[in-house]
């Protein structure tokens, strides 16, 4: 398997913060980081920028933040990976640690070995960016939160919203299985980073019944905390708001049950919609194996490798994700324009709407309308040239469907 | 005062089955919106219980609460972020009321980092508690060495909080740094008692329930006990 490790050391001084790493690979002896730095600090005291390199059998990106820190993505292995994909990686990961630690605080690292203590608890986090392929989410390269659609989400949308209030905030979302059924549309407002750092985090906790995270918002609030609580309503439902100073973590526990307890029998039901993730009443066709389908103007998208609950083993499902991952990131970060929170690729002069690949086990098509971009993987039993039209009758299912919104 | 081997009568057993997972392995975890279904002969009084869990970074303190509420073992440590509390239920039976009790217990664990960096959480955790539980590693002294001082700062004689200490990390006893005679002078001194547990996936498979009850039943006892004092006092 490919090995990913991701190291953070000191901007200058070079002392090395943290080392995380994926897959099956050897901890990096002290002597290659300081060399990984020093090649970094060669070409900066000469005015240059060392972006990335590739060796034999490794692919390296460099990039320092704030002037404070430097992370460095290393890519080993024969898996394909591209620079722009290790990129956007330590940019999500600053992401990260500003989330949890602050930008004030990253910027003016005062005492190395307390940082080192404290940057602890970001781990977690970086682990669930560098699981990639593991993740059961596709937000990590999509840049877009997953939702489960559910003709339910109307009337949780009420209990939602008397709830924020309840909890004096505009900000709160309510999640099945780690994945949106319905958000405030202050919740919708936060940027596509924040969005998909919020659900990744989700997947980063270990299970308990509340909890009570001072958190920052990289784009929205990167130096004032706010207060992330979650509560776990039932198995795999939870409801999370983001508050000021008040009210108490136990204040707003005590409330759980008055707002909830009448959502219950329509919780059980939008939880059943996993992973499926939506209604039966959209209809697609035999040969999808799994999709994926972005609004790009909400950053939302829903995704499935099991549409039709045939009980496959994980396995199974695993390599459906890892074939729809693969087809995605080779379509989109080289033909189609970067991902949905850049600005499309302007060297291409003309959009391209439609690309598919034909592998020897699979088949994947990829088609743009407006905002919507829907990527689906197919059984190599449908003819070539009826993809293209399957496509967009899918997507047309999606959209017109009015009992759900993407 | 409570009887310690009322979950291994028929009743106690029935009552423990409902609330654990299918495989009997551990206990079931609920959503706050949901209650364990008793069996319908069962009738029990709830009684709730707000502990916090306090300890060395690292000494498994998220992993013991993991453990005892049945949510499932870790194998690496993190450090957690802000606060998180676990409710379970236990079933205890008491001794001199000869009364069944169902304990809601809710568990509040803090990450130290996120403790020592905003004032908030330290009050929001000590906030309407009833019991404290101090956590140390048996192979980390300096985590031993730090409880007699978190008792200190986090309790005083005559708060009536119930207080136990637990030692993690009891599967690899052969490394402790911490004795037997230290064990015994500490419990000795305090008035304290020190329970043993082991949060790894293969030191607790196949031994079902068995090795939380005790720890379990310890708990619950302390508690009970507390509310009689304070009882007694007013």
């Amino acid at each position: 398997m490919d090995g990913l490790y991701l190291i953070c050391v000191t901007s200058g001084s070079g002392l090395p913060v943290f080392t995380r790493s994926v897959g099956n690979v050897k901890q990096l002896p002290f002597p290659v980081i300081g060399s990984l730095n020093a090649v970094h600090m060669f070409a900066a005291n000469h005015e240059a920028e060392l972006k990335s390199t590739a060796t034999e059998d490794a692919r390296i990106v460099w990039k320092e933040f704030h002037d404070s820190l430097v992370l460095i993505a290393v890519h080993c292995g024969n898996g394909r990976v591209v620079d722009c994909e290790l990129e956007r990686l330590l940019d999500r990961t600053w992401a990260a640690m500003v989330l949890l630690y602050g930008l004030e605080e990253l910027r003016q690292i005062r005492n190395v070995e307390r940082f080192k203590r404290e940057i602890k608890v970001c781990h977690p986090l970086i682990d669930t960016l560098l699981r990639r392929v593991e993740l059961p989410v596709f937000s990590d390269v999509t840049g877009a939160v997953e939702g489960v659609l559910a003709s339910e989400a109307t009337a949780l949308q009420n209990f939602l919203e008397a709830f924020v209030e309840a909890a004096d905030t505009p900000y709160g979302c309510l999640l099945s299985h780690g994945r949106l059924v319905g958000a405030t549309a202050k919740w919708w407002d936060l940027s596509a980073t924040e969005l998909v750092l919020l659900s990744l985090l989700g997947l980063s906790f270990s299970p308990c019944s509340c909890r009570d995270v001072p958190i920052y918002l990289p784009d929205k609030s990167p130096t004032v905390p706010h207060r992330l609580m979650t509560f776990k309503l039932m198995a795999h439902v939870e409801v999370w708001v983001i508050c000021g100073p008040t009210p108490s973590l136990s204040q707003l526990e005590m409330e759980i049950a008055r707002f909830w307890v009448a959502a219950v029998d329509t919780l059980h039901q939008v939880r059943q919609i996993h992973p499926r993730n939506f209604p039966a009443s959209i209809d697609v066709d035999n040969n999808i194996l799994g999709f994926i389908l972005i609004n790009a103007a909400t950053h939302h998208s829903v995704t499935s490798v099991d549409v039709r609950r045939e009980g496959k083993d994980s396995g199974e499902l695993r390599g459906r994700r890892e074939a729809l991952r693969e087809f995605y990131g080779s379509v989109w970060d080289s033909q189609m324009g970067g991902p949905v929170t850049e600005e499309a690729s302007t060297d291409v002069k003309h959009t391209i709407t439609d690309s598919y690949t034909v592998y020897s086990s699979h088949k994947c098509y990829a088609h743009i309308c407006g905002n919507y971009q829907i990527f689906v993987l197919f059984s190599s039993k449908i003819p070539t040239y009826a993809m293209r039209n399957v496509c967009k009758k899918t997507l047309d299912a999606f959209v017109k469907d009015k009992s759900v919104m993407i | 005062m409570l009887v310690h081997d009322w979950l291994q009568t028929s009743e106690g057993a029935e009552i423990l089955r409902s609330i654990s997972s299918a495989d009997g392995s551990r206990l079931r975890s609920y959503g706050l919106l949901e209650r364990p279904v008793l069996p319908a002969s069962a009738s029990m009084e709830d009684a709730h219980y707000k502990l916090v869990v306090v300890g060395k970074s690292g000494v498994g303190k998220t992993s013991t609460i993991v453990h005892l509420s049945g949510h499932g073992l870790t194998s690496v440590h993190c450090e957690t972020a802000g606060i998180q509390t676990t409710k379970m239920y236990w079933p205890v039976k008491i001794a001199h009321l000869n009364k069944k009790v169902l304990m809601n217990l809710t568990f509040w664990d803090a990450g130290e980092i996120t403790l020592k960096k905003f004032d908030h959480i330290l009050p929001a955790c000590k906030s309407g508690v009833d019991a404290v539980i101090f956590v140390f590693s048996f192979v980390d002294k300096g985590s031993w060495e730090e409880i007699p001082h978190l008792m200190t700062q986090l309790t005083d004689p005559d708060d009536q909080l119930a207080k136990i200490v637990i030692g993690t990390k009891f599967d690899q006893f052969s490394h402790s740094e911490v004795s037997q005679r230290e064990l015994r002078d500490f419990e000795l001194r305090w008035n304290i008692p020190i329970v043993k547990i082991c949060n790894t996936p293969t030191a607790t498979s196949g031994t079902g329930l068995s090795d939380i009850i005790t720890v379990m039943n310890n708990i619950c006892e302390l508690l009970w006990e507390r509310d009689v004092q304070k009882a007694e006092a007013v």
